[in-house]
């Protein structure tokens, strides 16, 4: 749910609103003689109810809880250090990143495929396909989760149909492990890899492609040469999205993981609930936020235009 | 007795709407530039302009939507500049119509009138009065999404009018409409003022809509009114070189004065319009429009003598141009200055390009001008 | 060629379509099967199941506990709505309308509980509440429900409102409305379905919260989440079968209302 509006801004933030320009609020008219203070900062009034509640409920948590990172138990920087020393610390870092990977890489084959389809048949079949996506995308996160639970379970439906169809003997180990959560929240990622890449792709001149072939590329070599490059963006955005999203993932590795691949997100609850251990939560934390506003920094300069700039000029 | 044959004059005379030394600036940028202007009770008035010359923030401070940064707004001699734009009393038709979308043909025109909280049969007859004027009578419950453009337009008009405003502003009303359905619009709007006799101040950039439909025009350039009078004395009489070259056509030469009504064009003497002040081998403008101007063959020239009061120099034919109801003739000078001659195709002009010819005009058709910059003398440089 | 169906070399169009179908019905696959497994009658959730009951509904609605946390969503939900719609419409007004230095970082600002992973929100807010003693309560469900719901509400009124020609809103004024009778009057009906939208949204955020929830939950108040989650960590019982179906209702249902005011937009439009 939570990134449901983050992908649904790609398609609605290119539209301008021109006709914003030239008119003000009413209250400036009145103010003629200091037209420099008051145009400066025309309409800000408005900002302060929520402003007010975002300081008090986000942010200021949000600095105590990173301030606790360097000053509990004592001052210094003495929780850093061993959450990168600590081996086990370490593998729980190693096993973020590489459980982001694997879903990110994941998540952009099965949704590719989707959004071509989606964009060649836009009625008909790749209405059905973009309902389905949209469909899982708001479908509640635990219900899909416990599905998986149950379905990947040793005595679940999809070891019975593998051992039925006699392709194994002993049911597979798929849940409490890495298999579980990279397929679960590969799952969960798709929706979100297929609108941006969709976007990308309708924008794109299917004349650019026959002229490809007319230039003597094969489908294979029009694929990889022309299609492939022209879909970059959205994959490079849509994949960096996903990643910064899986790297703070919580509910599904923390009921289709197993203890030992342990994810950042888990690791700071862990802390926090388990050994009140408010300092190294605090340290792993700001690590989390570090490198997701990083990311998000790289995903945001590939966005062709800001979402409040279009009004912007006058 | 004198006093009461001259109390009308003299009301007739008191404008309605006086901007004194309207200023707007954003920063550094003056969008506006000391303006000053005079409107009338009851005309009809152009702002004539490219985009970003300051017609339309002129617009917007008369409306109130715009707070100007120094300068008046009075209308009857009061101040307007600390009256927010509801209390205005000001109608206004917009750029996009900006109908309210929610609400029906007739709800949108009795919008005005129930923020003035009327009673509501006094509403309905006088809605039903401007439906019936802009001819709209049988779509009154529409949505305006189930409208044409030209309609959505006519409901927009019966809104800024249903309140009876003094003043009507119309801020590019039909730019969005195709040629034919604007110009019908054009005769319907005069005919619309002449049976009201509302003041209106008509912001456009298209300069045959200005000459179709005002009375005067305000030719707007850098935050400046450049030129202000009637449509046929702005075209036949440019007050200056930007305004000849922005309102059609217009045929330049640079010549160096020999005298009061004398100047040289390459080295050739030819009349002027009797000029005072002028100093000798000062560097004069002068203006002829295409269609003043007459080109001979050498031959007809010949046969023709030189009338009383005109002017003739030598040159080449480069192109003709046949246009349909006109031809224009393009020619070149030994000196090397272009100029267009234009006649109508009925008058025939039996030329053809490598042609030698005389291109004669009228001494008082040319205007002349002692002051420009080079950049007023192109069109393209001016429509910045 | 590529994007032009009929173009498309006939084993390469077969080949896409049968991989989307594969891949679309992985995506349809578990919320199918959680439906059908709330009907099915075997406790231990065996499928196809041996026969089809509506007792673990019955449990459902007849068990104290489940009943309360359904009410408990609900009321966090609609309160969140309309906490987060409250503090976005004028947030919305200003970004999209107001012309102040540092516009570009405030709209980041609003978005940023949304890029901010939830758990860290949930462990800072968390924090707060524990100094204040206010877990558990209903105030720290809506506040810190309010915080994520809050930028998809005000990315929702931005899109509705940066569309709206504000020149219609100087209509309103110039015939004789005040600034506030115009946006009253005229622009709030304009924007509404993004009012709606925005709504729906922080509703369903709000709805299928999770971490926020488990963080703030006491044993007297917890949300159907939070229930699920416990009941999860013990067993697998059908109940919460039950449960994900009526989440996946709701989202349905929600999605079906999304859809049909976007089409009764685009026939107004």
């Amino acid at each position: 749910m939570k990134m449901a509006a983050t992908a649904s801004r790609h398609t609605n933030t290119s539209s301008s609103a021109e006709g914003a320009a030239g008119s003000t609020t009413g209250k400036a008219v009145t103010m003629k003689q200091s037209p420099s203070l008051a145009q400066r900062w025309r309409g800000v009034g408005n900002l302060i109810p929520a402003l007010l509640f975002l300081g008090l409920f986000f942010l200021a948590p949000l600095i105590g809880l990173l301030l606790r990172g360097v000053l509990e138990p004592t001052p210094g920087l003495g929780n850093y250090e061993q959450l990168f020393a600590n081996s086990a610390y370490a593998r729980v870092l190693l096993n973020t990143f590489s459980v982001a990977g694997l879903v990110t890489l994941f998540s952009l084959l099965l949704g590719f495929p989707l959004a071509w389809v989606i964009t060649l048949v836009p009625r008909g079949w790749g209405r059905w396909v973009l309902n389905i996506v949209l469909l899982s995308m708001w479908t509640s996160l635990l219900a899909r989760t416990y599905s998986w639970l149950v379905l990947l379970q040793a005595s679940g439906v999809i070891n019975k149909v593998l051992m039925a169809l006699g392709i194994i003997d002993q049911p597979l180990e798929m849940v409490h492990n890495l298999t579980g959560v990279v397929i679960g929240m590969s799952y969960i990622m798709i929706p979100f890899i297929v609108l941006p890449l969709q976007a990308t792709m309708q924008a794109i001149d299917p004349m650019i492609l026959q002229a490809g072939s007319i230039c003597g590329a094969s489908p294979w070599t029009n694929f990889f040469r022309v299609f492939l490059p022209l879909c970059r963006p959205g994959l490079f955005s849509g994949g960096l999205m996903v990643f910064v999203m899986s790297l703070g993932y919580y509910v599904t590795p923390a009921l289709l993981g197993g203890a030992q691949n342990m994810m950042l997100p888990e690791f700071i609850i862990q802390q926090v609930q388990s050994f009140l251990n408010w300092g190294l939560a605090s340290a792993g934390a700001a690590l989390l936020i570090v490198i997701t506003l990083v990311l998000f920094y790289f995903y945001l300069k590939l966005q062709p235009e800001s979402p409040v700039g279009a009004s912007n000029a006058r | 007795m004198s006093a009461v044959i001259k109390d009308p004059a003299q009301q007739r005379d008191k404008p309605l709407v006086s901007l004194r030394n309207l200023n707007k600036h954003y920063g550094d940028f003056a969008a506006v530039d000391n303006i000053s202007l005079d409107i009338q009770d009851g005309e009809f008035l152009t702002f004539l302009g490219s985009s970003g010359s300051g017609k339309s923030t002129t617009l917007s401070m008369l409306a109130g939507f715009e707070t100007p940064s120094s300068g008046e707004i009075l209308v009857n001699g009061q101040s307007l500049v600390n009256v927010p734009p509801h209390k205005r009393d000001i109608g206004m038709v917009f750029q996009r119509y900006s109908l309210f979308p929610h609400l029906s043909v007739r709800d949108n025109i009795g919008f005005p009138l129930a923020i003035r909280k009327l009673a509501a049969s006094e509403r309905d007859k006088r809605v039903d009065a401007m439906l019936k004027l802009v001819q709209l009578d049988k779509f009154a419950h529409r949505r305006p999404s189930q409208l044409s453009g030209g309609q959505q337009q006519r409901v927009a008009i019966a809104r800024a009018l249903v309140y009876e405003p003094r003043i009507l502003l119309m801020d590019e009303p039909l730019g969005a409409l195709d040629k034919k359905l604007r110009e019908d619009l054009q005769d319907e709007l005069r005919q619309l003022h002449r049976r009201l006799g509302i003041t209106i101040v008509y912001v456009t950039h298209d300069q045959e809509e200005a000459m179709r439909l005002s009375q005067r025009i305000a030719i707007f350039s850098h935050g400046k009114i450049v030129g202000l009078g009637s449509g046929y004395d702005l075209y036949q009489n440019p007050p200056n070189a930007f305004v000849a070259s922005f309102l059609g056509n217009s045929n330049f030469l640079k010549l160096k004065a020999q005298g009061n009504a004398v100047a040289s064009f390459e080295g050739q003497p030819l009349s002027i319009r009797l000029t005072g002040g002028l100093q000798l081998d000062q560097d004069v403008l002068l203006m002829i429009r295409p269609e003043k101007a007459l080109a001979l063959s050498v031959e007809q020239a010949q046969r023709e003598p030189l009338a009383a009061g005109w002017n003739e120099v030598s040159a080449k034919v480069s192109e003709m141009l046949f246009l349909g109801e006109s031809q224009t003739c393009s020619v070149v000078t030994p000196g090397g200055t272009a100029m267009t001659v234009k006649a109508l195709s009925a008058t025939g002009m039996p030329l053809t390009a490598g042609d030698s010819v005389r291109v004669r005009w009228a001494t008082s058709d040319a205007c002349v001008y002692t002051q420009w910059s080079e950049s007023d003398l192109n069109k393209a440089a001016g429509a910045h | 060629m590529l994007l032009t169906p009929n173009a498309m070399g006939r084993r390469m169009r077969l080949g896409l379509y049968l991989t989307t179908g594969l891949i679309a019905l992985f995506l349809l696959l578990p919320i199918v099967f959680i439906v059908l497994l709330s009907f099915g009658s075997s406790q231990w959730l065996v499928f196809p199941p041996p026969g089809w009951t509506l007792k673990w509904y019955g449990q459902f609605f007849s068990n104290a506990d489940w009943m309360n946390a359904a009410l408990a969503s609900l009321k966090v939900a609609v309160l969140t709505t309309f906490c987060a719609v409250a503090l976005g419409l004028p947030t919305a007004f200003a970004l999209v309308r107001g012309r102040f230095p540092g516009r570009e970082m405030l709209y980041g600002l609003f978005t940023l509980p949304m890029i901010v992973p939830l758990v860290i929100i949930a462990v800072a807010v968390y924090a707060l509440f524990l100094k204040l003693g206010y877990t558990g309560t209903l105030f720290a469900f809506v506040v810190s429900h309010v915080i994520v719901a809050l930028p998809f509400t005000i990315i929702s009124i931005i899109n509705s409102l940066k569309l709206f020609d504000q020149s219609i809103e100087d209509a309103a004024v110039i015939c004789g409305a005040s600034r506030l009778q115009a946006v009253v009057k005229v622009t709030f009906p304009a924007i509404r379905p993004g009012m709606v939208a925005g709504a729906l949204f922080a509703f369903l955020v709000s709805w299928d919260e999770v971490v926020l929830s488990v963080m703030m939950a006491s044993p007297t108040l917890q949300t159907l989440p939070v229930k699920m989650w416990t009941t999860l960590r013990q067993d697998l019982t059908p109940v919460i079968a039950v449960a994900s179906t009526l989440l996946i209702g709701l989202s349905l249902l929600v999605m079906v209302i999304a859809a049909a005011l976007r089409r009764r937009n685009e026939i107004s439009a």
